[in-house]
């Protein structure tokens, strides 16, 4: 076992500190774009622990842990436990009064908590409630010493590691003791068994007070896997859990057989290690999952013997009931009769079960735990205690173990195990009831409900005052009133006679049949699953809401939520909200995500890491405001716009080289106000003109600050400038309209003292985000195969004829130029685009392309536009970047007529729009473009037709009119942009002045204008043909068409040492998970790209402990010459000019040594995996 | 439910459980002196088993 990490120690906690000193970069837990490192979650695990013991925590005392399903609640769990302590669930979203019962119960002085916890810890607690902690955020400074970890956790194996409330029959739930001994021996033995190891992408989505939350989290966290952790949207809505898991990618989990039911393997086939159990699993659901290449394993166990003690595959087919396994190593299972007397082989008996699983018994329940927890006459183990399951089994032939129901009122409704007698016990807690008695009878949708017994018969007839004390899946769907309960010939309570009445009165056809087309539609599906008139007192609750759900998608195809259900209620209010929701387009659209990158903003930020001080990607506005203006209704008004386009709040940060979002709270928008009233008019022109080319070419740092600015410019007493600078990565064209009218929106409701009249936005910019990796997710394979083909021996690189070489990286500076084409020229495009049915731009467009073909002679070009994908109506008030870069391949043909080449460029526009699946960073990598940082790849000319109205800011009492603001810099070598003004077109040049000339660009303008004036004009004979005007532009200047030299010369091959290039080495195959390429070999040949640079890029900054630029990382993509570059700027920067650089030794045998531990168990191990941490 | 004898037992890290009455004490398992119905044994341990931390964990810390 050399190959995994060492499954000893005292502790869990132990093995997971000694995990996060082997791979402290490693992801522990993620959600969406939030991720915990290893080393993150120790040292803020650590940072609570020590606050934890200051306030006295320690071993044996139990500390709430009361969190929403954020990364952060490992976080917690872990803290807890390094203090010592004892950790115990909490619900937020539970109900108030249990949540007091359990905190009363446990002796909580403390409780961990977010701020969702700590609002239902004061709730339901009041003045009387426990100490409130926040967990560390990442910022805060660690009180740990340099190597990270301040203390070992002090609980010794016998010491409490959790309480879990389970359900109890005199009406309190009762807290099952689990010691760190039991945590750790099912926690090893579990490795085992789920073959969890390094490359395991765990699913949590156990809710933290449910057993199997051990498998969610420890075993994932001892083997230094990933856990990705489903919130709690997640986890209620089907679709979303389908698309958390298939986002995630992840290939491991635990899963009760209810939600599994809801789930289609086919579209998760990377979950390969399937958990499954808290209830019987069905025959059909193993056909369905358990099949070849795929592991359905069943599981077994109460809490109070830890989580499983018994487990198995399952594969197709087999018997019914189904059989549960085997015990797992170290556990034993008896079976029993009344007297504790084991049964004969195959006979039925009572479960009983002793090992490492059994846990220390019931806080504060010394008589219970005694009954439960008894001598072990079997195994001859001194003092051994066995647990009373309650549960009826018997051995099958083969040895595996049967599952038979319960010997006493426990039912399991959805995993939950839940004894009658507490619910019972509830009720009769209300002063007009004598008695209670609950029944559990099956349900016609699957599983089993709960209905309810009351006497006297005027007992109140609605569960509102249980609700507080009972979770959902104990709150009975039913409540019938008796004047006695019946008793049976023995002087018992008749429970049968209970269960027939119950079964009687079920109110299936309450359900009606419905008057709209959706009502009766949807009637169909709820006499289906059995609910009646109202959704939750007949019988749903939240699994059958998600089966609801899910029916409804597939059925209906309307794009419905489970929230829908839980307001709606009743069948016509469903049916209601049901029929406002967007028929489902496929990909279908959820709501309600959290901030999710989308990969054009992925690229954008890539760019910008690229490229860190330059901003060719700002976006500015200025807006001339002539009339009163209210400064604080201004700056209050755009505040309310980041309040509703949640995108303008984002920071994209990073974790290793990943870019994530997180959403930050609104907040005041800072809005300086700059006076330059007291100028002259040129001079305030002049200097208005200025600070607006500053503000909008200051780099926004979308990490650490808003992704905008804006600025007031103060003209006169009723003149003012508003300007703002957006960051192409929240911004596009079409999101300035939507900006302006908000504002002016939120603006009109502040002035005139009244609510804004906008209506609520449809979707949010990450419902988009996860849309379209749906989309691309389904469509991407075969988009990618057509911009292949598409683009199959097309040329990589348009060099138009410059006057400087092109300097050896790209500097993105801007300068304008542009010229209006002749009226008659405009007159002749339109003509065209008229007759042929095409657009202006598929006029321009093609003449480009003549133009390019006369400029640079090759008759092929591909150049950059951009397509909008707001196909979606619920992304049109949105602000947010919806731009793809696409390439246009511009094919010019001296024998065909204009006119057929207009009709291709046409046909061009709308097949590259038609392929939005595959996003231009995998059309490059698809097509093995060597990166080179002179210029951008694939694409150096850009073409962009603005046909936008005028935008206009109308603020009330005001007259706005848009001011032209210098463009930040140029992204692209030359990108052409064409306006249409009124009749005519203008045609805007942005080009970069290190390669251009401002004459030549002027000459460029001329020629395009020529060009295609003369070509509108004779469209029917050969393009070739038709007489030009005299070409305008130059040839390129002399020995212009290279590029430069670097200002750091490439250092000669072979200069770099063994260690930096084994260091190097490392962390390619770290971020590739690849291995068999040499020293010479280019990065992105070997499935390298952009995004993998990043994190390459990361990794050695943190190995090497000093700043890189990424670019370098382009200009050497080779091991052999980045290693000379990295060894000659160590040397630079005054580093050691021995040899071997100790900066760089160090950091490679620390890379080579965490590698050789996070090595697979299928790979070969090697000799020098020892800890080296500590030289 | 039933009439049945138990006695209360404790192991060597005190903790107690029940055991039918006149049936063998299984290894490591001592009479604890007290004897009586089921409910009745229960009850007696609610009493007496104050501490319910194993003893060599008591004594460890």
């Amino acid at each position: 076992m050399s190959d995994r990490p060492s499954l000893t120690g005292p502790t869990v906690v132990d093995m997971i500190l000694e995990r996060a000193r082997a791979v402290p970069d490693a992801i522990a837990v993620a959600q969406w774009g939030e991720e915990i490192t290893y080393a993150e979650l120790v040292s803020r695990a650590a940072l609570l622990a020590s606050r934890l013991r200051a306030l006295g925590v320690g071993p044996e005392t139990r500390v709430g842990v009361c969190l929403e399903r954020r990364p952060a609640l490992v976080v917690a769990v872990l803290g807890v436990l390094l203090s010592g302590g004892c950790f115990v669930p909490l619900d937020p979203a539970g109900p108030r009064l249990r949540l007091l019962d359990m905190a009363a119960d446990a002796g909580l002085d403390v409780v961990v908590c977010d701020p969702a916890g700590a609002e239902a810890v004061s709730e339901a607690m009041g003045d009387a409630a426990p100490r409130r902690l926040a967990v560390p955020d990442g910022t805060e400074q660690p009180d740990a010493d340099p190597d990270g970890v301040p203390f070992a956790c002090p609980a010794r194996p016998d010491n409490l590691a959790y309480a879990l409330y389970t359900s109890g029959s005199t009406g309190r739930p009762k807290g099952v003791l689990n010691t760190h001994r039991n945590l750790l021996g099912f926690v090893t033995g579990w490795v085992e068994i789920s073959g969890a190891h390094a490359g395991t992408r765990a699913l949590g989505i156990t809710s933290l007070g449910f057993d199997p939350i051990v498998i969610d989290l420890f075993v994932p966290l001892v083997v230094g896997a990933t856990i990705y952790l489903a919130g709690d949207a997640d986890r209620a809505d089907p679709a979303r859990l389908r698309r958390f898991i298939a986002e995630h990618r992840t290939t491991w989990g635990f899963i009760t057989p209810a939600v599994l039911s809801l789930l289609d393997p086919a579209a998760l086939p990377e979950w390969r290690m399937v958990m499954c159990g808290g209830e019987a699993i069905p025959p059909a659901l193993i056909d369905r999952w358990g099949t070849p290449g795929r592991t359905l394993l069943n599981t077994y166990g109460p809490t109070e013997t830890t989580v499983a003690v018994v487990s198995g595959a399952l594969t197709t087919p087999q018997p019914a009931p189904v059989p549960i396994g085997h015990p797992t190593p170290g556990h034993r299972c008896y079976v029993v009769d009344e007297r504790l007397q084991p049964v004969e082989p195959g006979a039925e008996g009572e479960l009983l079960i002793g090992g490492p699983g059994v846990s220390r018994g019931y806080l504060d329940r010394p008589g219970l735990t005694a009954a439960s927890f008894i001598p072990d006459p079997f195994s001859g183990e001194p003092g051994a205690r066995l647990y009373r399951t309650g549960d009826m089994v018997r051995y099958a032939e083969d040895g595996r173990l049967v599952y038979l129901g319960r010997r006493d009122g426990q039912v399991k409704v959805h995993g939950q195990r839940i004894e009658l007698g507490e619910i019972a016990a509830v009720f009769e807690e209300h002063p007009r009831v004598t008695q209670a008695a609950v029944v559990a009878v099956p349900h016609p949708g699957g599983g089993v409900e709960l209905v309810a017994f009351l006497t006297p018969e005027d007992a109140p007839d609605d569960v509102g005052h249980a609700a507080s004390r009972l979770t959902a899946a104990m709150l009975p769907a039913r409540v019938l009133r008796l004047t006695e309960l019946p008793i049976n010939a023995s002087g018992k309570l008749d429970r049968a006679r209970l269960r027939a009445l119950a079964a009687a009165d079920r109110p299936a056809g309450d359900a009606a049949e419905g008057t709209t087309t959706t009502e009766r539609a949807l009637a169909a599906i709820w006499r289906r699953l059995g609910v009646g008139a109202d959704f939750f007192a007949g019988g749903g609750d939240s699994i059958t809401a998600m089966r609801l759900v899910a029916s409804v998608r597939d059925e209906l195809g309307l794009d419905v939520t489970v929230d829908d259900v839980f307001t709606g209620r009743t069948l016509p209010e469903i049916a209601a909200r049901f029929d406002k929701a967007t028929r489902r387009t496929e990909p279908e659209l959820t709501l309600g995500n959290p901030p999710t990158l989308a990969p054009p903003q992925r690229r954008l930020w890539f760019l910008d890491q690229l490229a860190p001080d330059s901003a060719p990607y700002n976006i500015a506005l200025a807006q001339r405001l002539h009339g009163p203006l209210d400064r604080r209704a201004l700056r209050a008004a755009l505040r309310s716009v980041a309040e509703r386009h949640d995108v303008l709040r984002w920071r994209i940060r990073q974790t290793a080289g990943v870019p994530y979002a997180v959403c930050e709270p609104p907040s005041d928008v800072d809005l300086p106000v700059v006076d330059l009233s007291g100028y002259a008019p040129a001079e305030r022109d002049a200097r208005l003109r200025t600070l607006l080319a500053a503000g909008a070419a200051a780099p926004l740092d979308l990490a650490t600050a808003t992704p905008w600015r804006a600025w007031l410019y103060a003209l006169g007493p009723d003149e003012h400038v508003l300007a703002l600078t957006l960051h192409h990565a929240v911004f596009d064209g079409w999101s300035r309209d939507t900006l302006y009218t908000d504002l002016a929106a939120a603006y009109a409701a502040l002035v005139e003292d009244r609510a804004t009249d906008l209506p609520p936005l449809r979707a949010s910019y990450a419902d988009y985000a996860v849309w379209r990796a749906d989309r691309d997710l389904r469509d991407g394979a075969a988009d990618l195969v057509w911009w292949t083909e598409h683009l199959r021996d097309a040329p990589t690189v348009l060099d138009l004829p410059r006057d400087r070489p092109r300097p050896a990286e790209q500097t993105y500076r801007g300068a304008e130029a542009r010229l209006a084409l002749p009226a008659e020229t405009g007159a002749a495009v339109r003509a065209l685009a008229a007759d042929l049915g095409a657009t202006p731009a598929g006029v321009l467009l093609a003449g480009l392309g003549r133009l390019l073909h006369r400029l640079t002679g090759s008759a092929d070009n591909v150049i950059g536009a951009v397509v909008a994908d707001r196909r979606v109506a619920a992304f049109d008030d949105l602000v947010g970047f919806f731009i793809d870069m696409v390439p246009l391949r511009l094919r010019s043909d001296d024998q065909a007529d204009f006119a057929t080449q207009v009709r291709l460029a046409t046909r061009e526009l709308m097949d590259v729009a038609a392929h939005p699946a595959a996003p231009l960073e995998r059309v490059v990598e698809k097509l093995g473009i060597a990166r080179d940082p002179s210029h951008a790849p694939l694409t150096q000319v850009m073409f962009n037709v603005l046909n936008l109205t005028e935008p206009r800011l109308d603020l009330p009492g005001l007259r706005g009119e848009e001011i032209e603001v210098d463009k930040p810099g140029s992204p692209f070598d030359l990108t052409v942009y064409v306006t249409e003004r009124g009749d005519g077109f203008e045609v805007e040049f942005l080009y970069n002045p290190d390669l251009f000339d401002a004459a030549r660009i002027d000459a460029m303008l001329a020629d395009y204008a020529n060009v295609v004036g003369a070509l509108a004009a004779n469209p029917a004979v050969p393009a070739g043909s038709v007489a030009l005007p005299e070409r305008l532009s130059p040839e390129a200047a002399p020995g212009a068409m290279r590029v430069t030299e670097a200002a750091a010369p490439l250092p000669p091959v072979g200069a770099g040492t063994a260690a930096t290039e084994a260091l190097i080495a490392t962390i390619w195959r770290e971020v590739l998970e690849r291995d068999g390429f040499g020293p010479d070999d280019n990065f992105f040949d070997i499935g390298g790209n952009s995004l993998a640079i990043a994190a390459v890029h990361a990794r050695l900054r943190t190995w090497l402990g000093r700043d890189l630029r990424m670019v370098d990382l382009f200009r050497h993509p080779n091991i052999r010459t980045l290693a000379a570059h990295l060894d000659a700027q160590a040397d630079d920067t005054g580093g050691s000019t021995e040899a071997v650089n100790p900066e760089i030794a160090r950091a490679a045998s620390r890379a080579e040594a965490r590698r050789n531990r996070n090595r697979r168990p299928r790979r070969a191990s090697s000799t020098t995996g020892q800890e080296n941490d500590h030289e | 439910m039933t009439d049945e004898q138990y006695v209360v037992v404790r192991n060597d890290e005190e903790q107690y459980s029940i055991w039918p009455a006149g049936r063998t004490l299984p290894a490591g398992w001592h009479d604890a002196g007290f004897g009586g119905a089921k409910q009745e044994c229960l009850d007696h341990i609610e009493t007496v088993w104050t501490d319910m931390r194993p003893l060599s964990l008591r004594q460890g810390g």
